[in-house]
């Protein structure tokens, strides 16, 4: 490559990742500008739309995407992607002692076959490592209340920075599901351009042999070893997708603190559905939205967004419904603001043993004031000849009371899973 | 004058009409009717009809101030403080109203969103001199919790300093009709009291009935409104459960008690067995105060009062029996129930100027500003003006208390006990101004007004 080959290359990296910084930070007044971010990569977007059965809108430049690097090999990692760039110049910096991992197979087609058989049954299992989503995840630090959330969000960049500066670049080259998504869609473009024009005159037998075939153009069938960690990878994606979809609707049964974002799919598919991009984290003005730890949505929930209600900063807004606006995979549903406010976060649950009405310590009416939605009201009790706040079933859990709720440590009123009635 | 009283209520609508304006000329040669013989109401046609009868009067002042509640003798001492003759009618057998014998013993809201105090003047004397009594008062200058003083020692306090203020006062007696002239400005009030029907003529009238019981009756235009009326008790023996608050407590630099369930899921509908303990502590030792919201009811209402008044007693006695079968709670009994019902609300002036729930959330400013009120709830501390002391259109009359200008949400603010003092200092400093200089209370040099307030130590911002 000469010099002049390399400089635009170069350029059109940085310009591209000037741009997705601008998509992400989001530095343009167009506040759903980060959820078409992570959708231009094409292995995002067709797990999301596999996973989702419906195609967003989105898919238009993940499709452009796909087209071009179907004829350029890794063209996307070449001049679009910033991760790869970042790493790039990392890389440039970093020690490049080894290259054992030069000997790894290419582990990254393998996680998109699984993770696209896994979207088969709903659950795209290894999405979160779409290098777009691990790049714009840290963006949302300036949200994070706490060490863990910073950590949390910047984990996946800071993993891949570390790592590229000691061995290398082994994650693009080896790891990244998109470049492998890449080499799939290069070497199937290739398989079936040589199909067409070699021509078979026989199609008598080709439906017998459509199989074969198939795999044959899929790019993995070079080699008998490759098909079969092709099919074991697939099958793995659905062992892996049923299982988890059975443990998500299991952990929220038993659960009573797992609470998601507005709009979020139910809970058995959303750990999948959600890459960790953090858009939904980043896009929240109540700061109410953090990266899960495991605590709640367990090991496959990891880094998943919940909601959490503190003293010190506010609810989820009638007003808002921002983070339902920014996820690119559906994880969280795109939802009008008049019917995020009537998406049921959980419910609001009173401890009158707690509360300072009914024990007659205050004259508190605060959860009643702050209600939003006119779903609690302090409440005679004449049987009991106590007053304490009563939720009707108006309440979505948008945590109003509970911020509100003067009682110490504990808050009398919190918003805990909505159980079935 | 023939005077119908309707069956039922309190304020019979012939009560409303004005007594004769001619009573004022009459009044000085019948001073000593207490020993005639009084003529008694008859039935006449399925009427009950009451005979026109002469009232004498009982006193002649400059400033009548009804109601010795907070709002009440805050008025009275700041307005005898200008040397003004001041008379004091209170329906009770001592002074306080509910903040002694309604045991609302809190002292709140007091402090702004950054713990400062706002609420100064008279409240605070009346603290300070608790402040040096024994078991006087508690959680003094500890924002964000409020003080909480105790009832007795508030009597106390109030009763040495009306015997000292030279204040012509009159307990036991309950004010029930205005007195207004053929203008229809306000001349004075008509009190029931043992000594029979008697009339106090005044210049100036303080409304500090709460229940605006004189406004009302002088014509001036009111919000009826309804809301929770409870009662309020002591309960003894109870420092061995808690005695420190923390959990439940919204002080967060104090340590919580643990519970077994602590944090864990309450079922929908759960009975409260007081494992969280009940009431908050009162400088009394090993007492607390239970508050009890309670049911809505008409404050104006015989009928309610009444219900109120017997079954809150029963309620709270099977309360604190319920609080005794919890392990620790043993020996807990029931010191007293509050002798008046916890009547937080019933008419609400039409001022000159109502405050609004937008104007206290958005901090309006006032040039007729009189005092503050402390942080509530979702509210901050807010501005009074002293238009919702004046009623719209009847002369000589200004409401102080619970009973002022402002809308329902505001009014629920406005009536605690810290806000009452600042409602009724400045009604008193501007009956006293209204005297000195010889003008109607809407006429007040507001300059002066809130000069006067400075001087006596109040906060204006």
């Amino acid at each position: 490559m000469t010099f002049f080959q390399r400089v635009p290359r170069r350029a059109i990296q940085l310009a591209c990742f000037v741009g997705a910084v601008v998509l992400v930070w989001p530095l343009l007044p167009w506040a759903i500008a980060p959820r078409f971010f992570q959708q231009i990569s094409p292995f995002v977007s067709l797990a999301s739309s596999i996973a989702a059965r419906s195609i967003g809108l989105g898919a238009i430049f993940a499709l452009i995407v796909a087209v071009a690097s179907s004829f350029k090999k890794r063209w996307f990692c070449l001049y679009l992607c910033p991760t790869g760039f970042l790493l790039e110049n990392t890389n440039h910096i970093g020690l490049r002692r080894t290259r054992w991992w030069s000997k790894l197979p290419p582990v990254g087609r393998y996680v998109a076959i699984l993770t696209l058989v896994g979207a088969l049954f709903g659950y795209p299992v290894l999405m979160w490592m779409d290098p777009l989503c691990i790049f714009s995840s840290p963006f949302a630090m300036n949200r994070a209340t706490n060490p863990v959330s910073v950590i949390l969000v910047s984990l996946g960049l800071g993993v891949l920075v570390g790592a590229t500066f000691v061995f290398g670049m082994a994650w693009c080259v080896r790891i990244c599901p998109l470049s492998g998504f890449q080499d799939m869609l290069f070497a199937m473009r290739k398989a079936l351009w040589t199909k067409l024009t070699s021509r078979a005159p026989s199609s008598a037998d080709s439906a017998g042999k459509l199989g074969g075939e198939l795999v044959k153009i899929s790019g993995v069938s070079q080699r008998p070893a490759l098909a079969r960690r092709a099919f074991f990878a697939g099958a793995g994606g659905a062992l892996l997708a049923l299982g988890a979809r059975r443990l998500g609707a299991a952990r929220y049964r038993k659960s009573d603190t797992l609470l998601r974002p507005p709009g979020a799919v139910p809970e058995d598919r959303f750990a999948g559905l959600c890459i960790r991009c953090n858009n939904c984290v980043h896009a929240c003005p109540s700061k109410i939205i953090r990266p899960d730890l495991g605590h709640e949505g367990g090991l496959a929930g990891f880094g998943a967004p919940i909601i959490r209600y503190d003293r010190n900063y506010k609810y989820c807004l009638e007003t808002c419904d921002a983070c339902t606006q920014v996820c690119p995979t559906g994880a969280l549903t795109a939802l009008p603001l008049a019917q995020k406010n009537k998406y049921v976060i959980g419910e609001a649950l009173v401890d009158n043993n707690i509360c300072l009405t009914a024990l007659g310590k205050k004259e508190c009416d605060a959860c009643e004031i702050a209600c939003p939605y006119d779903a609690v009201k302090i409440t005679w009790d004449e049987a009991q000849y106590i007053s304490y706040p009563v939720v009707n079933d108006k309440c979505v859990g948008c945590g109003a009371c509970e911020v509100v709720c003067p009682t110490n440590p504990v808050k009398s009123i919190r918003v805990w899973t909505q159980k079935p009635a | 004058m023939r005077r119908s009283i309707a069956a039922g209520g309190l304020f019979a609508a012939g009560s409303l009409m004005p007594v004769s304006s001619t009573l004022a000329d009459q009044a000085g040669g019948e001073s000593a009717s207490q020993t005639e013989r009084r003529v008694p109401a008859t039935t006449t046609g399925g009427k009950v009809v009451q005979p026109r009868r002469d009232v004498p009067v009982l006193h002649k002042t400059s400033v009548l101030v009804v109601g010795g509640g907070p709002a009440g003798t805050a008025a009275a001492f700041s307005a005898k403080r200008l040397g003004v003759d001041v008379t004091l009618v209170e329906r009770y057998g001592y002074l306080g109203g509910l903040a002694t014998g309604g045991l609302v013993l809190g002292i709140f809201p007091l402090y702004n969103r950054e713990n400062k105090q706002v609420i100064f003047g008279i409240g605070e004397e009346f603290m300070k001199k608790l402040d040096v009594l024994k078991y006087g008062i508690i959680d003094r200058n500890k924002p964000p919790v409020y003080p909480t003083i105790d009832a007795e020692a508030f009597k106390y306090t109030l009763a040495s300093m009306v015997l000292e203020s030279g204040i012509t006062a009159y307990l036991d007696c309950w004010g029930v009709d205005a007195i207004v002239d053929s203008r229809g400005a306000v001349r004075g009030a008509i009190f029931e009291s043992k000594s029979g029907r008697q009339a106090i003529l005044a210049d100036i009238v303080i409304d500090a009935s709460g229940d605006g019981d004189i406004y009302a009756a002088a014509g001036a235009a009111f919000e009826k409104v309804k809301t929770n009326i409870g009662l309020i008790s002591r309960i003894g023996n109870i420092d061995e459960v808690d005695m420190a608050p923390g959990r439940g407590s919204e002080d967060p630099t104090k340590p919580s008690i643990g519970r077994p369930d602590e944090g864990g899921r309450p079922s929908k509908g759960r009975v409260n067995d007081f494992s969280g303990h009940a009431g908050n502590s009162t400088p009394a030792p090993h007492v607390n105060w239970l508050n009890m919201r309670g049911p809505v009811g008409d404050a104006l209402d015989v009928s309610d009062l009444t219900e109120f008044e017997l079954k809150h007693r029963i309620g709270t006695w099977g309360n604190v029996e319920k609080l005794r079968q919890k392990a620790g709670n043993e020996q807990v009994y029931l010191t007293e129930t509050a002798p008046q019902l916890g009547v937080r609300l019933s008419r609400l002036l039409d001022g000159v100027k109502k405050l609004k729930v937008d104007e206290i959330h958005g901090g309006a400013k006032f040039k007729d500003v009189i005092g503050y009120s402390g942080a509530y709830a979702n509210a901050p501390a807010f501005q009074i003006p002293y238009g919702s002391l004046v009623p719209a259109k009847v002369e000589n009359v200004l409401a102080a208390g619970r009973c002022i200008s402002a809308e329902f949400e505001v009014a629920d603010i406005t009536r605690l006990i810290p806000v009452c003092w600042v409602t009724g200092q400045a009604a008193g400093l501007a009956a006293a101004l209204c005297i000195q200089n010889k003008c109607k209370p809407r006429n007040v040099n507001v300059a002066k007004l809130q000069d006067l307030l400075h001087q006596q130590g109040a906060y204006l911002g």
